[in-house]
């Protein structure tokens, strides 16, 4: 997986979770990760995709006619061996109910797009994050967009979840001001189970990355956990990595709590349904965060944390 | 009576806010707990006088400027004062703890259409047997007495008369009242009303006017008028005094209570009369020369101005001598602020629907600079932000006037106050404002010292008659219009037959271009303006003889130098200020014409008008495309904005063609009270998607559910558009989910977003903070929601006093910031 030149399937604006100051997003499509809570489905696959969202559907037929593979039998329901994803039916469609998800841009697009934000960003002391999916997945092209971003003085962050060949990733970081890198489920098996591999090499990278900001190689790691009941809040869990972070030595994490805002994703995919999960109460983050705080770990809600200077003041290239 | 005092609920404590006292939580509980009603001491009043030898002498013997007076006077000598429990400033709005004032001057008639189930309403009116059977004496008994009866029942003007039960163009809310005015306080607090008294005595004396030109009839009635207006505000003050003595007196008071009503005695033996000599005699002075303004013409926008400019020397004094602490500023600024809450004004349910919300706008403006461009804000800014952070209520508005040099710890205070979901206060860019101001006449030194009036309205204080909010336009009609030679889609037959209100324009197959359309549909806004302007005109007449305001002109500098009232034109700088409501719904009706019948030639402008007129029955998927594929207004796009540009000046340039009686430039505006609701449901099809019925965009706001892109792009469209010739401002009416701005992440964002806007040229943005799931519950059960406060148009209302259409309409706006 991973082909150098990546979708991208959204851009976000006026974000205050992503990293420090107010933050544009650029979502990358493709994921090695298929957590079973994901609110993002739309990003695991790398390529184009066309979803259908029913609620916007006016059942006028459209679809249906201009299909040239007769792959849409009736709106709504496309025979996905037909498709031969040519999206004349989302071209077709008024209602935007078939959508097109992941569209190629060069990097010089995308930041033509994110330029009128630039001085919200730059004078919030923000930036701009890329997240997705994925996006270490495609270091080539990240760092071909951070290059222009840092040209005109927007720092960069990157969020990962960790799953990424760390040969590839060298010249990105010295791109990076800010390195989000997502912990979940620490035991091995239960990572396998829960997101749909191992993740030795998570722990691996992230112990690298940490080292490499020691070193004055990298922009400085920042873990984050999302705390989803039943899944990720367990105390063991919690012990389990606040061990790891402080032997590691990143001796805080941000608790993002799960929302379930893009369950309804799933069914414009045609996915199955994810299990029913809890958003977790005030109780729960204030539990999580008292757990970490035990364990000699500094816990922060999204947006609070205190980021280390470099992340915010587009520090100056790295010796790398 | 001192009753025990309650301590105050949560809702009144913030972090970063100093708690209100028990004193304030206590009268803040007592007010949100008194039903509302109306108030007919001022009808009866005014019937005694003109019953009395003395009235009857006037109506028979004195000009109109003086009878007016005579009659304004008596009422403010004759009503009984009342003191409620712990109040610190004291004057009594109306003969109830909460009431409208039913003016017979102008609309307050239009109650009658609710008269038998006034305690039934959704916002009831409670009122007892005997009131309800005044009222309608009252009402019938005047009904020729109101300034649009005299104006408009008469031959050939009839129909015009109708409009106000059928807006459909427009809607002239000038036939209710004036107000809107932002007083001279300066004056009030600094030299007293004998300032204006004795100089209105010495140019009667000398005959003379200050410039030495010789007095006429009607300038000397003036000065009369004048005089005759302040012994009436200060036999009124006077009252007070011996109503707070005698309750001083009464044996069960506590010490601390009878110390307090000798002291508000005192201040009103003093002030408004003489210049205050403490912060506390500053307001009580603001307040009553408030009330008698009130009383004068009608409740609408009278406003306070920049209090933390004129009070501030007053405030230093008494904090240095430690005669008053910051938390007792606070405690008298809070009791300052509920006192506004005792009034409302009277809509029948049905004129609801156009300016829905029971909002009168008794704003304070905050902050910004001097007539030299450097900043004034200061530490009475912060303790009126605070003061108000005590009580939350539906009253007084508050507005922050920001600049580069505007200091972070007030605007991030004021952020703060946004955060605890009062939707106050809200924002207006001084760059934008004062270039606009200049652009309408007024020297910079003046511009710079402006103040809002009520909701958007801009003055410069006490030296301006704006009549602002003199009417409503309903612009996206002027399309539908252009489109059909002058005539509705589906007028209805009944009343109107297939008469043509607009302008006689070219029928949809003669327009062979974009630029025919837009020619008609300028045609169709100037035809429109013109109607508008006329209505105004006659109402301005009758103003002049039969509803002068010496108030008004004891507040307005200019009057004394030209020996003439307000009316008559005697303001510094006059205008009638007039606004749009459906700006984006016309842009993005332009643009998507443009788009589908010009540059991509889909279909003919004969076939779209077909389709418009049939309310797109059959044609739901080129609905839906217009409204969800074509770029819109709101997205930063720039032709989508440009058009919206083009709409925007259509609009202003027919409105500053026009010159009012007075002499005084017509300026054009953007918001729309909830009047976008009520135009929206006598408006077609629009060529943006817009069903026929359905309500239109909102003040400057894109079309609801049209932006994309997030509140950045919003900003930027809306910054984008060239507002030189906005007079009378706009409305740009966002919505924050809570989460999205809470905590000090929330507000630090918040104030770069807005900063970044303002640097951009942005001219005014304000903000409703509020979950929908709280929304929602309120609307299901009004009941256990008590005491939200959004923000509908440029006022705050109860959301509880909300239509339910205007209700699901905030509910419904997108929730920015949520991905």
């Amino acid at each position: 997986m991973g082909s150098p030149e990546p979708l991208i399937f959204s851009l976000q604006h006026f974000c205050v979770h992503d990293g420090p100051g107010i933050r544009s997003l650029v979502f990358f499509k493709g994921c090695p990760l298929r957590c079973v809570w994901c609110q993002n489905v739309e990003s695991w696959k790398a390529e184009a995709e066309i979803g259908f969202k029913a609620h916007l559907c006016i059942a006028c037929g459209r679809c249906v006619e201009r299909c040239p593979e007769r792959a849409i039998a009736s709106p709504g329901r496309r025979d996905a061996n037909r498709c031969r994803l040519c999206f004349t039916c989302v071209e077709a469609c008024p209602s935007g109910a078939m959508t097109r998800v992941g569209v190629r841009r060069t990097p010089e697009e995308i930041v033509a797009e994110l330029r009128p934000e630039f001085p919200l960003l730059r004078d919030s002391g923000g930036g701009v994050t890329f997240t997705g999916g994925e996006p270490a997945l495609f270091p080539e092209f990240a760092t071909d967009v951070a290059r222009l971003l840092r040209s005109e003085g927007i720092p960069v962050a990157l969020e990962t979840g960790g799953l990424f060949n760390p040969e590839r990733l060298n010249p990105l970081t010295a791109e990076l001001q800010l390195i989000l890198f997502d912990i979940k489920v620490f035991d091995g098996e239960q990572h396998r189970l829960l997101c749909g591999s191992e993740n030795m090499v998570i722990k691996e990278n992230l112990r690298s990355l940490v080292q490499a900001t020691r070193l004055g190689q990298g922009p400085p790691v920042w873990p984050r956990l999302p705390l989803v009941p039943g899944m990720t809040d367990g105390p063991a869990n919690i012990r389990s990595w606040a061990g790891l972070l402080r032997d590691v030595g990143t001796p805080f994490v941000t608790v993002v709590p799960y929302h379930h805002m893009g369950t309804v994703k799933r069914a414009w995919l045609g996915l199955p349904a994810g299990p029913d999960l809890r958003v977790p109460g005030d109780g729960e983050m204030a539990a999580a965060a008292g757990l970490f705080a035990s364990e000699g770990i500094r816990a922060y809600h999204p947006g609070e944390e205190d980021f280390p200077a470099e992340a915010t003041t587009g520090r100056a290239s790295a010796s790398g | 009576m001192a009753t025990p005092l309650q301590t105050a609920p949560d809702r009144t404590t913030a972090p970063g806010f100093i708690a209100a006292t028990p004193r304030i939580a206590g009268i803040r509980a007592e007010l949100l707990a008194t039903p509302y009603s109306i108030c007919l001491e001022r009808p009866r009043l005014l019937a005694a006088f003109r019953r009395s030898p003395e009235g009857r002498r006037a109506a028979r013997t004195e000009h109109p400027l003086v009878r007016r007076a005579l009659a304004l006077s008596h009422v403010f000598s004759h009503r009984r004062p009342r003191i409620y429990d712990n109040e610190l400033i004291i004057g009594n709005m109306t003969s109830k703890r909460i009431a409208a004032n039913y003016y017979i001057e102008g609309g307050s008639i239009n109650i009658l259409e609710d008269l038998f189930r006034l305690n039934r309403r959704a916002v009831p009116l409670k009122m007892g047997r005997t009131e309800i059977a005044e009222l309608l004496t009252t009402g019938v008994g005047n009904l020729f007495r109101s300034v649009g009866a005299r104006a408009l029942l008469r031959p050939g003007r009839f129909s015009y008369f109708l409009d106000f039960f059928r807006a459909k163009r427009h809607f002239v809310t000038e036939e209710a009242g004036i107000g809107h005015q932002v007083g001279n306080y300066r004056m009030v607090v600094h030299q007293g009303l004998r300032s204006v008294y004795d100089e209105a005595a010495k140019r009667l004396e000398e005959g003379r006017l200050g410039d030495g030109s010789a007095l006429d009839a009607d300038q000397r009635a003036f000065f009369r008028s004048v005089m005759i207006t302040i012994e009436g505000i200060r036999q009124m003050a006077e009252n007070l005094a011996i109503e707070a003595e005698g309750l001083a007196g009464r044996p069960d008071l506590p010490e601390w209570r009878m110390v307090e009503l000798l002291e508000s005695a005192a201040a009103c033996r003093h002030v408004p009369y003489q210049p205050a000599r403490t912060y506390l005699e500053g307001l009580q002075a603001v307040w009553l020369v408030h009330v008698a303004l009130n009383l004068e013409d009608f409740e609408q926008g009278l406003s306070f101005g920049r209090m933390d400019q004129i009070l501030l020397d007053l405030y230093r004094a008494d904090i240095a001598s430690g005669r008053l602490s910051v938390e007792r500023a606070m405690e008298v600024t809070a009791g300052f602020c509920l006192k506004t809450c005792e009034t409302m004004p009277l809509y029948s349910e049905r004129v609801d629907q156009f300016f829905s919300g029971n909002g009168v706008a008794q704003a304070f403006t905050l902050g910004g600079t001097d007539g030299r461009g450097s900043d004034v804000t200061n530490e009475l800014s912060g303790v009126i932000l605070n003061a108000y952070a005590q009580v939350l209520t539906r009253e007084p508005a508050v507005h922050v006037r920001v600049h580069r040099a505007t200091p972070d710890w007030f605007f991030e205070k004021s952020v703060e106050l946004l955060q605890m979901g009062t939707s106050r206060p809200s924002f207006f860019g001084d760059e934008a404002v004062v270039r606009a101001l200049e652009h309408a006449g007024m020297s910079t030194e003046h511009a710079r010292d402006y103040a809002v009036i009520g909701c958007v309205e801009m003055a410069s204080q006490g030296r301006t008659y704006n009549s602002s909010d003199a009417a409503l336009f309903n612009l996206p009609l002027c399309l539908e219009l252009a489109l059909n030679q002058g005539r509705r889609f589906r007028g209805r037959a009944r009343i109107e037959g297939s008469r043509r209100c607009g302008a006689d324009t070219p029928p949809a197959s003669a327009m062979t271009s974009f630029d025919d359309v837009l020619e008609a549909f300028r045609a169709q806004v100037r035809h429109g303006v013109d109607d508008m302007v006329k209505v105004i005109t006659w109402l301005e007449e009758v103003y002049r003889w039969h509803r002068t305001t010496p108030v008004n002109s004891i507040l307005t500098e200019g009057c004394l130098q030209k020996g003439r009232d307000v009316t008559w034109g005697g303001g510094l700088y006059d205008y009638t200020s007039v606004q749009a409501a459906g700006l984006a719904d016309a842009g993005d009706s332009l643009h998507a014409l443009k788009r589908v019948v010009f540059d991509e030639k889909r279909l003919s402008l004969e076939e779209l008008v077909g389709i418009l007129k049939d309310n797109y029955r059959g044609h739901e998927d080129l609905r839906v495309e217009l409204a969800a594929k074509l770029g819109r207004y709101g997205n930063g796009d720039q032709e989508a904005d440009r058009m919206t540009q083009l709409a925007a000046d259509a609009f202003a340039d027919a409105v500053r063609a026009h010159r009012n009686t007075r002499g005084g430039q017509y300026v054009p505006g953007f918001y729309s009270m909830t009047c976008h609701v009520g135009f929206g449901k006598v408006t077609g099809a629009l060529p943006d998607g817009r069903l026929a019925g359905k309500r239109l965009s909102n003040g400057l706001a894109p079309v609801d559910g049209a932006d994309k892109l997030g509140p950045t792009a919003v900003l930027r469209s809306a910054a984008s558009l060239e507002s030189r010739k906005w007079m009378n401002c706009h409305a740009l009416n966002m919505k924050f989910d809570r989460k999205t701005v809470q905590g000090p992440t929330g507000r630090r964002a918040l104030v770069h977003l807005f900063r970044n806007y303002f640097s951009q040229g942005g001219m005014q943005v304000q903000v409703n903070v509020l979950d929908a799931e709280t929304l929602r519950a309120a609307k299901r059960d009004p009941a256990s929601h008590p005491g939200i406060v959004v923000r509908v148009a440029g006022y705050c209302a109860y959301f509880n006093d909300l239509q339910p259409d205007v209700q699901d309409e905030i509910i419904d706006r997108t929730a920015h910031g949520l991905s």
